[in-house]
């Protein structure tokens, strides 16, 4: 069983900067090649936690974490943790597109140069092998020296995927990747991301219960830094042990 | 909002005056223009707009002018300063957008701001004073010890050290427009979206291969105009140069030789042409100065507005 | 080695470097500051405050010719300056808001606003002081007028368009004419701006030497005749620091402490202003 975790947050607390508490003793695993999804009214923590996976909260002075998270079980809090590595290892995709200011072949080689990757022929085929994995390989493939901001938002998504991707991170994690997408865009990343598990974790943020509903094997439900409830996704949405669970399922707040 | 004016006689004089006031600054600028022609037409008629731009000669007892030693000092001097001041002005950008502690970040926005509004006459003064001396005393003969022996390099730096020279002007000049380009490129840099800093952060970039890979680029064209921007101002600047840089018609290939810039020309030999030749050249080199920063500035405005309207989307 | 050691190295380099670059710049820029004030300091006596300057080469006197003319310059530039700047700006962002001329106008300002002041100088010395026969103050207080209009009008024209719309039409809809409606509503929703502006404006002025070298000129006597030439602070040191006497010097620097705090304060005030009326920026 214990094989079987990816990721695993332990009593996990998160203070920003000013001591404002965001997460309480969050205990949540992440199982290996699934997809875990967060959900909860908006301001509820479920970015915050994601964000603790990659550490991106170090990028701003005065963050501070307790517990810890188990990632192949040493723990990624530590101080010496070297974040660099633990970050080509983890991947993340953002609300909105984020294309590099360059080409898109140079989007996706970005990490692989990053980690020392020099060998054009090499570069190429990572680089196709990525936007293949992504569903872009067809759309751009002769248009790969055109800057990344010629591609539509949905596009533009997907080769932030595919950039994810190319390092061939063990873990991804997307934060709400559809809520700037239309509906075909939408569809498109999400049978992605069903897709992608065969070979990755992954956790998703999403404020769309339906999304949830539909791709994710486990789902947690948040609230106000807590996580009320975490369990397969079928038994949160049909029989949830939780009040607070139900009533946000049913639309009753949120 | 043509119909709100309808009938309304106060209304329809309030927007002609304003109006007025509006069409000043290019009353101004086309009034520039034209008095500056009409003033150095004598000089352009005797000595031809291109001979007057490349004549060597300055010399107002046998009356005859041309521009080419003090475009010299001009072009020098704002070169070499620019080239001080952006690696400089970009590297306290770097350290105030990406390095320091948020707590400094707001002080050290407010002393460069500060020190942008401090006036060029006593950057000038200062430089006379107090770095005169010591670019003579230690800081010149320095240089002419060591890199002054190499070959070729050894050229820029022959001579006395006298401390008034095209080195010591450059270097004020440089000090003088290190804030205002340091400004401009912080605030390209802030334009930076911070989910896209994020995004190489999360593939494991680091600080540097951040500003490197993604903030430069991302603020290439702000930066970019900036510099122009810089250049523009650098190229009138007055009285920073006036001070140090001798007002020495001449083409020199030594850095510690004065020389005579368009804006220093003028500082010290508008009040004293005693010939009309002499002030309509004079006129010459202004409008010289006038046409060329304003085709710089417009270049400058140009790729800031490019720049802007490309990411404030 | 391994790959992300030299990374990390090489990124501690760069950021050294930047680190280095800014302090060397803040380094040099402390070391004027500072020299400024302390031979500013070492020569402030309150006879130069109180005398008119002695004759060259004769210790003591004072300057207050030019603290007095320098003032008047400014404040006429400033007379003439802030209503074409404000009305100006008026233009662009009500009556043009949204048209080219706007747009064009606007562009044309902010490059005046960088023009070389030396030029504006020479324009006013040919349409000002030639055609008069002599130097005068006016032909000073237009220079730094041509200056500081572009400055107010483009600052006035920001703080207008920040004022929301709907506050226009809140004023519209209870049948105000727009003159009425730009004076009494959005004026008054963007003063703390535009006054900013104005400070700044004249903070920018009266630091300029250039522009009055050959307007103003100068005048080692006492005047407040603005038809005749008049001294001035910048001019001033400018001719002292470049003569001879060792008395020169000293009242420069103290006359270059004074500007230089001057501006400060406003610039500072200009900000506080800012911070107060808009939050933090």
């Amino acid at each position: 069983m214990k094989s079987d975790l990816t990721l695993n947050a332990k009593d996990l607390d998160f203070f920003y900067a000013g001591g404002v508490q965001a997460l309480k003793k969050i205990n949540l695993p992440v199982l290996k090649n699934k997809v875990t999804a967060l959900i909860g009214p908006s301001g509820c923590g479920k970015t915050t936690l994601l964000r603790c996976f990659n550490r991106m909260h170090d990028l701003y002075p005065g963050n501070s974490y307790k517990g810890e998270i188990l990632f192949n079980n040493e723990n990624i809090l530590s101080q010496d943790f070297d974040l660099i590595a633990l970050r080509s290892r983890i991947g993340m995709v953002f609300q909105k597109p984020t294309p590099f200011p360059m080409s898109i072949f140079d989007n996706i080689s970005y990490g692989l140069k990053l980690k020392g990757l020099k060998s054009r022929n090499e570069l190429s085929e990572q680089v196709e092998k990525a936007l293949i994995n992504a569903a872009l390989w067809d759309e751009v493939k002769d248009k790969l020296n055109v800057s990344a901001y010629d591609l539509s938002g949905g596009q533009q998504q997907r080769l932030v995927i595919a950039r994810a991707l190319a390092v061939e991170p063990e873990v991804l994690l997307f934060d709400e990747p559809t809520s700037a997408l239309d509906p075909i865009s939408t569809g498109k990343i999400e049978d992605l991301i069903v897709h992608l598990k065969n070979d990755i974790t992954i956790i998703i943020v999403t404020h769309n219960m339906q999304q949830a509903a539909r791709i994710s094997d486990r789902t947690g439900f948040m609230m106000l830094g807590d996580l009320i409830e975490f369990d397969n996704t079928d038994r949160i949405f049909t029989r949830p042990s939780q009040k607070l669970t139900e009533d946000y399922i049913t639309g009753r707040f949120g | 909002m043509a119909v709100l004016l309808k009938k309304n006689p106060i209304d329809i004089l309030f927007l002609g005056i304003t109006a007025i006031a509006s069409l000043s600054v290019v009353l101004f600028i086309a009034g520039i223009l034209y008095i500056l022609f009409t003033e150095s037409s004598e000089s352009i008629g005797k000595f031809g707009i291109l001979q007057f731009l490349f004549s060597l000669e300055w010399d107002p007892v046998q009356e005859l002018f041309g521009a080419a030693t003090s475009l010299f000092g001009t072009v020098v001097t704002t070169v070499i300063s620019l080239m001080l001041a952006i690696p400089i002005a970009i590297g306290i950008a770097i350290f105030v957008t990406e390095i320091s502690p948020n707590i400094l970040k707001g002080p050290i926005g407010i002393a460069i701001e500060l020190l942008a509004a401090i006036p060029s006459i006593i950057y000038g003064m200062w430089g006379l004073f107090t770095l005169a001396p010591i670019m003579s005393n230690y800081i010149e003969p320095a240089l002419q010890k060591s890199i002054g022996k190499v070959p070729l390099v050894g050229m820029l730096f022959k001579g006395t050290p006298m401390g008034i020279d095209l080195l010591t002007a450059s270097i004020i000049l440089s000090i003088m427009i290190i804030p205002f380009t340091a400004s401009i490129a912080r605030d390209s840099f802030n334009l930076t979206p911070a989910v896209v800093k994020e995004s190489a952060y999360a593939l494991g970039a680091t600080q540097w291969e951040v500003v490197k890979n993604i903030v430069l680029p991302y603020s290439k064209l702000g930066v970019f105009g900036g510099a122009v921007l810089s250049l523009g101002r650098a190229l009138g600047e007055t009285m920073a140069v006036a001070f140090v840089l001798g007002n020495n018609h001449q083409i020199t290939s030594s850095l510690l030789d004065a020389a005579a810039t368009i804006t220093v020309t003028l500082a010290n030999e508008f009040t004293e042409a005693d010939t009309d030749i002499y002030l309509s050249s004079l006129f010459n080199l202004a409008l010289i100065l006038f046409v060329f920063s304003f085709i710089i500035l417009a270049t400058a405005k140009i790729f800031l507005l490019k720049a802007e309207k490309r990411y404030s989307r | 080695m391994t790959v992300e050691k030299r990374r990390q190295i090489e990124s501690a380099v760069a950021l050294s470097l930047s680190t280095f670059a800014a302090f060397l710049g803040l380094f040099w820029l402390i070391f004027i500051l500072g020299d400024v004030l302390v031979h500013g300091v070492s020569a402030m006596k309150l006879s130069l405050f109180t005398e008119d300057p002695a004759p060259p080469g004769i210790a003591g006197g004072g300057l207050k010719n030019a603290f007095i003319g320098h003032v008047l310059i400014t404040l006429c530039a400033t007379m003439i300056g802030v209503p074409f700047g404000v009305l100006g700006g008026t233009f662009l962002a009500e009556y043009a808001r949204g048209r080219r001329i706007a747009r064009i106008i606007s562009i044309l300002s902010d490059i005046m606003v960088s023009v070389p002041s030396i030029v504006i100088g020479t324009f006013i010395y040919a349409v000002l002081v030639k055609p008069v026969g002599h130097f005068n103050g006016w032909a000073g207080a237009v220079a730094l007028a041509i200056i500081m209009i572009p400055v107010v009008l483009r600052t006035t024209e920001d703080m207008l368009t920040l004022v929301p719309w709907t506050l226009r039409e809140a004023a519209f809809a209870l049948g105000a004419p727009y003159y009425k409606v730009i004076i009494q509503v959005v004026y008054r929703g963007a003063s703390a701006g535009i006054l900013t502006g104005i400070l700044l404006s004249i903070a920018r002025v009266s630091g300029e030497t250039a522009p009055l070298l050959f307007t103003s000129f100068n005048n080692s006597f006492f005047s407040v005749n603005m038809n005749e030439p008049i001294a001035s602070l910048t001019v001033t040191i400018f001719q002292y620091a470049m003569g001879p006497y060792d008395d020169w010097h000293a009242q420069a620097w103290a006359a270059s402490l004074i500007i230089m705090i001057f501006i400060l304060i406003l610039t500072i005030i200009g900000r506080l202003i800012i911070k107060w009326r808009y939050g933090k920026r």
